[in-house]
């Protein structure tokens, strides 16, 4: 189910009943466990079943992992639990995309072959709950960690309904813990919770549904060559939407768990303050970005092989990264873009090191995220920088959104030169209704880049609080949006 | 902020939201607007999921705008005992429900097919887009979006402002008069009071728009407009040929069940009905689609009792003319068509 629907508002206060009710700990989880099952078969009961087999393998391979002093047997453990969890992804995931690829191949090799078209169905949240498992199986190998005790345990963190099908990903150390002790939400937790949720359901609904999703599918699915100011005007509205739909989520999902009593880490910073690219994905789907540091960019060298190593290194990441999201090549070259805007962004900032006397020794710089470091201050000339970022952003999201290369190129030949004969598609409040909404997205990104919404809401006196709190509930009940597929969903 | 004044502001919060919505529910009761639920996707399926009663009492209903405005549900109700399932879409063919119902092997009732020919001799994308998209999302519904579903029937039966057509805020703000650029493509609004929809999903235009000639020019505007738009000749030729067949194979589907298929072609007046016989005449068309397909027909004009009913708008009836067609049409179906209702009152 969605949170965007009456189901899960009729679930979640069920749920909140029974957690609230005298049980003993242990039912209370087990009654969470069920409930998150319920969550995940409220779309597809038969994928609950790759749940189960994933949740049930990971738990006992990564006991064994912990404890098995064998070298070549600990390594056989981690491939089978690697087969297992990437396997399953690949056939539902890249299955498609795969066999596409590999007919063109034999067909331009000048092999005369068309297999029929595999109809699967992508089990919702794989990417998600898959990237869980991973990391909890090779912090095991690595020994990072102690093993969960309990398939109780093991099962709610890899199920556990708030972060399940869209994240944020969570890491064993950051929620286990959370159950080996009971806990309910106090009444502070429960408010900021609801909050939370409200404001990721307005964000969802009324920003990224109601108000910006139709100009963004309408210039996106014209297949043609559009006019600049609706070309521009659907880019910046899928990059609202995109944005909006996501942090919705993220922020439903940090509220519904905060409510019950647990915390989830944050997903999203002000992405669209973002300094630079570095500064961008550590603002941007942030538990991504740091699983991909911690278990990719790390793994392979990281910044420790040399500045030649660091580049490739920085580029694989960002090419996974972009695959990741989608079985299209159209995702590769999104990953690329941000790769290369990396790279640039890296060679910058070593330049201006070196002039500066601040490299290290090896020649590396390592703060930050993918080691850059980027500046924090909020200066017009920061600010200038920030914009210049989201412009660019803008740019890889035509390459995200766009179905194929051909709808693609159309986009950025209508954003970036005059077409005289170019569709003239949206109307002029829906122009109006997206200049509003970025303007004041990026206004309010950059007031707010150093600080947190609970923190400036609690700070507010309890009127205007309220205030704002019932625009946002209003608005959210007046749109009358239906429920809705959140877009990470399909990654 | 302390643990009371976050609880203070959550206090707030539900006080005004409740005040505001009330206040906007009784402007909007005391302005005369009454309860209409929205047709989508999710009610199209709710009542797809009727035709499997017993076959017997099962009448399903599928064609374009004019049967689910023509059609008084609590009048059929009445005279058969049975429940009808509309499954008619606005502005579209019936041909991909008439698929849909044909590939289901549980579907075994009785069926009327309404034409209105600009529509139903058509495989125009646009014309099959929501029948289309109502087959897809009732094959994938989720058991989710099933229960999301019946909430929000019960919600939308006792809230006015519950119509997204008309209340949502996207369609608020829409309201704001905003000048395009000249070659946007800007569909014309119809009037609120053209199309209210019930929980059955029969449509029916208000009192107000019944009185009112100005809200009925509204809408003979918008179809002007959209016959400016159709600018090619009638389907004619191979495409009518395999049109035909397409019909034929998908009635002979349900027929070989043990189905019943009717069509039937409901009023229309004034210049649409002009247009209509001069570009579809009805011999090339209506007859040939009843010989190719061996099925019965309705067509309004045969009947005394319903061929001079006035459309408002030249395209759909008001509720006590739906009345009088749905009664005149239940009579010749029992009388003159052989169908059986045998759960009908006693006295009917």
């Amino acid at each position: 189910m969605v949170f965007n629907s009456y189901t899960f508002i009729v679930f979640f206060l069920l749920m909140l009943f029974l957690h609230n009710l005298p049980f003993p700990w242990k039912v209370k989880k087990i009654n969470l466990l069920l409930a998150s099952y319920i969550f995940y078969a409220a779309w597809n009961p038969p994928f609950i079943l790759l749940l189960w087999l994933s949740t049930i393998v990971d738990y006992f391979v990564g006991k064994a992992l912990f404890t098995q002093e064998n070298k070549h047997k600990k390594k056989l453990l981690l491939v089978v639990s690697l087969i297992g969890n990437l396997g399953m992804l690949c056939f539902f995931k890249y299955g498609g995309f795969l066999l596409e690829n590999f007919t063109h191949l034999v067909n331009a090799l000048g092999m005369n072959y068309h297999p029929a078209k595999p109809n699967i169905i992508l089990p919702a949240g794989i990417s998600f709950y898959t990237f869980t498992t991973l990391c909890y199986t090779i912090d095991m190998y690595k020994r990072k960690s102690e093993p969960v005790k309990s398939l109780l345990d093991f099962s709610l963190f890899v199920t556990f309904f708030p972060h399940l099908v869209a994240g944020p990903i969570v890491r064993p150390p950051q929620l286990v813990p959370q159950f080996e002790t009971a806990r309910t939400a106090n009444r502070q937790q429960l408010m900021q919770g609801l909050l939370l949720i409200t404001l990721g359901l307005f964000m969802k609904v009324v920003l990224a549904d109601s108000m910006l999703s139709a100009s963004a599918n309408e210039v996106f699915n014209a297949h043609k060559m559009v006019s600049t100011l609706d070309a521009w005007s659907g880019v910046l509205a899928f990059s609202g939407q995109i944005f909006f739909d996501f942090a919705g989520y993220s922020s439903c999902a940090v509220g519904v768990a905060l409510c019950l009593g647990f915390v989830l880490p944050q997903n999203f910073l002000y992405p669209y303050a973002a300094i630079g690219f570095s500064d961008f994905w550590r603002r941007w789907h942030i538990t991504l970005s740091a699983w991909l540091r911690d278990y990719l960019y790390i793994p392979l060298g990281g910044n420790r092989k040399g500045k030649f190593r660091t580049y490739i290194n920085l580029m694989l990441t960002m090419l996974l990264g972009g695959l990741w999201h989608g079985a299209n090549w159209t995702f590769v070259v999104w990953g690329a873009l941000h790769g290369f805007y990396l790279w640039v962004e890296k060679m910058i900032l070593d330049f201006r090191k070196v002039r500066t006397g601040m490299i290290t020794a090896d020649g590396t710089v390592m703060t930050g995220h993918l080691g850059i470091q980027t500046p924090k201050n909020k200066t017009l000339g920061n600010f200038m920088l920030a914009l210049f970022t989201f412009f660019l952003i803008n740019v890889t999201w035509v390459f995200f959104r766009s179905p194929d290369f051909t709808s693609a190129w159309q986009m950025l030949t209508s954003m970036f030169s005059h077409v005289p004969n170019g569709a003239v598609l949206l109307k002029t409040i829906n122009i109006i209704k997206i200049g509003v909404i970025i303007f004041f997205v990026i206004i309010f990104h950059w007031l707010m880049r150093n600080t947190r919404v609970l923190i400036v809401a609690e700070k507010l006196p309890w009127w205007l609080l309220g205030m704002i709190w019932s625009v946002l509930l209003l608005l959210l009940i007046l749109s009358q949006e239906s429920s809705s597929s959140f877009i990470y969903f399909q990654f | 902020m302390n643990n009371s004044s976050l609880t203070k502001a959550g206090v707030f919060t539900l006080i005004v939201v409740t005040l505001c919505l009330a206040g906007w529910e009784m402007y909007l009761r005391s302005s005369g607007y009454k309860i209409s639920y929205d047709d989508d996707e999710s009610l199209w399926s709710d009542k797809r999921d009727l035709v499997y009663q017993p076959s017997d009492k099962a009448t399903v209903m599928i064609g374009s705008s004019r049967i689910k405005y023509d059609v008084d549900i609590d009048t059929w109700k009445k005279l058969t005992g049975d429940q009808p399932v509309q499954l008619a879409s606005v502005g579209s063919s019936p041909l991909p429900v008439l698929d849909n119902l044909a590939n289901d092997k549980n579907f075994s009732g009785k069926l009327i097919i309404d034409v209105t020919e600009i529509l139903f001799f058509s495989t125009d994308m646009p014309n099959l887009k929501t029948p289309t998209e109502n087959v897809d999302w009732y094959k994938k519904r989720t058991p989710a979006q099933w229960f999301s579903t019946k909430v929000g029937h019960v919600l939308e039966s006792k809230l006015v402002f519950l119509d997204k057509d008309y209340f949502s805020l996207n369609s608020l703000l829409h309201k704001i008069k905003v000048r395009d650029r000249p070659a946007v493509f800007v569909f014309p609004d119809f009037p609120l009071e053209f199309t209210r929809v019930t929980s059955e999903r029969q449509c029916f235009m208000t009192d107000r728009f019944v009185a009112d000639t100005n809200l009925q020019n509204q809408v003979k505007g918008v179809w002007g407009f959209l016959r400016k738009l159709s600018t090619g000749p009638p389907m004619h030729g191979a495409a009518l040929d395999s049109l035909f067949a397409t019909v034929k194979t998908d009635i002979d589907k349900i027929k070989a069940r043990g189905g019943q298929v009717l069509f039937t072609r409901t009023p229309s007046s004034g210049p649409f009905l002009m247009g209509e016989k001069m570009g579809f005449p009805r011999a090339q068309y209506w007859d040939r689609l009843l010989s190719v397909t061996n099925c019965p027909g309705v067509y309004f004009e045969d009947y005394p009792a319903i061929a001079h009913l006035q459309c408002p708008e030249f395209s759909h009836l008001t509720v006590a003319d739906a009345v009088i067609y749905t009664t005149t049409l239940v009579d010749i179906l029992q009388k003159e068509k052989g169908w059986i209702f045998p759960h009908k009152p006693s006295g009917n």
